[in-house]
């Protein structure tokens, strides 16, 4: 009788250590794809920054303020 | 007994067939190990390779001059598509674009991998791409140069695939690229990456530059130049502004120019820098580096009067010298800067003598590189004294048998305005890495030793040159809140293949500083082959010398203005006077 509870807690042990090893990779993963979502994320936040920075120094260039200014004629 | 035979032979069989199998699990498992792994690593893994963002240059005040944009590009694989007609019809949808015209290039792909659908889409329509089965969004790096042709020639431009072709781009090629990033995923079926299987190498952007070019500065030079340019309908036309003290290049400005991002259809004449490429005779811009090694070699003096035989000088051994225009009897060397006499510098060069004129020269660094930080610098060229014949050493001293760039100019007149000590011109004022660290900085020169007197430098500048401005052919560059120092050149143009200067084509000229008691910049305006048809004028002191008097007004008002603490007291003083 013994001998039956303890191959029972042992299977027990095993497939919850079987699990809980299952559970933390399953967590690894989906943190793993979180991280890779947020940089995706912050890349393109400031991709879209670059953007409007670079359409804001098309604007207020030297060159560019002195053509509206003084117009080719 | 028949049993047991046909029980043999079954079990020989079977051996001979389990033998077999064996055989060939050795020859799959050991001998084409590699091939079925790499078969199989292909299949389960992607690989990653993230580009870097290019750096950005940025002038001295911290305007963008250029920068890399993110580049979305929308491809389908068509090997994995099941009805590309379906495909062709959702991606349409999101991209506005036709779904024949979609379906057409998926069908037409070359390759099967991969086929380019539509670049430069938003993020909206990447992210509904996202979700289209075979379709996929790339990213790539798009150069931008918000000045379009302003700086065009010190930025340079890059290729298709990011690689530096010109100017600082090329130059810095490496800094600027960074380094890409490397990760192998394990992947599912539709090859999207489930699990970080290794990690080769972090991407790390390039660096940024930050140049030592005001773009406001380089916007006036650049402006005053070209209306010059084509005033006088010039083949070409360089004007380069710098801080004499530091050798820091504030404009730099070569026309005809290009817009750097779209440099495939520009003509390839325009994409050469001018200002350290071409190498011309100087002519009379040469004559005040002359005198200042004469004065300091102690061959003439400041009150010595020299002969300058009534226009024409003659002699064995040199041929005949004549002035431009009028002849001269007895002028000191004031006057014979003033009046730019070419007999007047000849007799000079007589006096120094070969090796005199020459280490002279070598001192003021022409016959070498600048060592400006630019590709494609060249040399200029001053013969070695064994190749000096009876002309060069009354030559020499008026701009003729010796070629320069302009920027060995601007960097022989710094160094006049510097007080005899050495500077380098450079277009870096500093590297910055990514946090915004400063990586490398250009640090002003140490003092070294005076290459000629400072006293000497001194009554150049505030005696001689100031008296070409305010007497000689100087004049359209006065300015009424600064004392302007300056000489004009206008030098022929050499033949090409053959002895002799070609009739009617000049260069013309201009180099000036203000404020003569304390220069604070220097100018060289220099304007080649202005068409003399047009009956303005040919001259340096006519072209180049009023567009050199506006780029030093404008500047210095500028400066005065906006950073008041970098210009010397004495400009502030002069000016309340």
């Amino acid at each position: 009788m013994r001998l039956g509870f303890r191959l029972f807690f042992v299977a027990i042990y095993f497939t919850s250590v079987l699990l809980f090893a299952a559970c933390l990779r399953n967590a690894n993963d989906r943190t793993f794809y979180k991280i890779c979502a947020a940089r995706v994320a912050q890349n393109r936040l400031k991709q879209q920054l670059t953007g409007k920075q670079l359409r804001l120094e098309n604007l207020i260039n030297p060159a560019n303020v002195a053509q509206q200014i003084n117009p080719p004629k | 007994m028949k049993n047991l035979r046909v029980s043999i032979s079954l079990f020989g069989l079977l051996t001979v067939i389990f033998l077999a199998l064996i055989a060939r699990c050795v020859y799959l498992q050991y001998f084409n190990n590699p091939k079925y792994v790499g078969l199989c690593d292909k299949q389960q893994q992607t690989i990653a390779m993230l580009k870097p963002q290019r750096g950005v240059i940025l002038d001295c005040r911290g305007r963008v001059l250029a920068a890399s944009k993110e580049l979305q590009t929308v491809f389908v694989e068509p090997r994995i598509l099941d009805d590309p007609k379906q495909t062709a019809s959702e991606l349409a949808e999101v991209l506005d674009v036709g779904a024949h015209i979609i379906c057409k290039v998926i069908t037409d792909g070359a390759n099967p991998g991969f086929v380019k659908i539509k670049q430069g889409v938003d993020v909206n329509q990447a992210s509904a791409v996202r979700k289209v089965r075979g379709a996929g969004v790339d990213y790539d790096w798009q150069r931008h140069y918000p000045t379009g042709r302003l700086a065009s020639h010190i930025l340079g431009f890059t290729s298709a695939d990011n690689r530096g072709l010109e100017g600082i781009e090329l130059e810095y090629d490496k800094d600027l690229a960074g380094s890409a990033g490397k990760s192998v995923f394990i992947a599912d079926a539709f090859r999207r990456p489930i699990r970080l299987k290794e990690h080769f190498a972090d991407v790390t952007d390039g660096v940024g530059i930050i140049l030592t070019i005001d773009s406001t500065i380089q916007q006036f030079a650049r402006e005053e130049l070209y209306q010059q340019y084509q005033n006088y309908r010039a083949e070409s036309a360089m004007a380069i502004v710098a801080e004499p003290k530091t050798g820091a290049i504030l404009a730099m400005v070569s026309l005809p120019d290009f817009d750097p991002e779209h440099f495939n259809t520009a003509d390839t004449n325009t994409l050469r820098n001018r200002a350290i490429t071409d190498q011309f005779e100087p002519g009379s811009l040469i004559k005040p580096v002359v005198m200042a090694i004469a004065l300091d070699d102690k061959v003439v003096n400041t009150t010595e009067k020299i002969f300058c035989e009534d226009g024409s000088y003659c002699g064995k051994g040199f041929g005949c010298i004549s002035e431009y225009r009028n002849g001269f009897a007895n002028l000191n060397v004031r006057e014979i800067l003033v009046n730019s006499s070419n007999i007047g510098m000849a007799k000079v060069g007589q006096r120094m003598g070969k090796e005199k004129l020459y280490n002279g020269l070598k001192l003021f660094g022409f016959g070498k590189e600048t060592g400006i930080d630019l590709p494609g610098e060249a040399p200029g060229l001053l013969w070695p004294t064994p190749k000096w014949t009876g002309y060069s050493v009354t030559r020499i001293p008026f701009g003729q048998e010796i070629t320069v760039t302009a920027m060995q100019l601007v960097k022989s007149f710094c160094m006049l305005a510097n007080g005899g000590r050495p500077v380098r011109p450079h277009v870096i004022k500093a590297v910055v890495d990514n946090e915004g660290n400063i990586v490398k900085m250009t640090q002003a020169p140490p003092p070294v030793a005076y290459c000629v007197d400072p006293k000497i430098t001194k009554w150049i500048i505030t005696e001689a040159l100031t008296g070409v401005v305010n007497e000689g052919t100087g004049k359209k560059a006065k300015l009424k809140k600064w004392q302007v120092f300056g000489k004009s050149g206008t030098a022929n143009i050499a033949k090409e293949g053959e002895r002799g200067y070609a009739e009617r084509q000049y260069v013309a000229s201009f180099i000036a500083g203000a404020p003569a008691e304390d220069p604070a910049v220097i100018v060289l305006v220099s304007v080649r082959k202005p068409d003399m048809s047009l009956g303005k004028g040919y001259t340096g002191g006519t072209i180049a010398a009023p567009v050199a008097g506006k780029i030093i007004e404008r500047t210095l008002t500028y400066l005065e203005n906006s950073r008041p603490s970098t210009l010397p007291k004495t400009t502030l003083a002069s000016k309340k006077k």
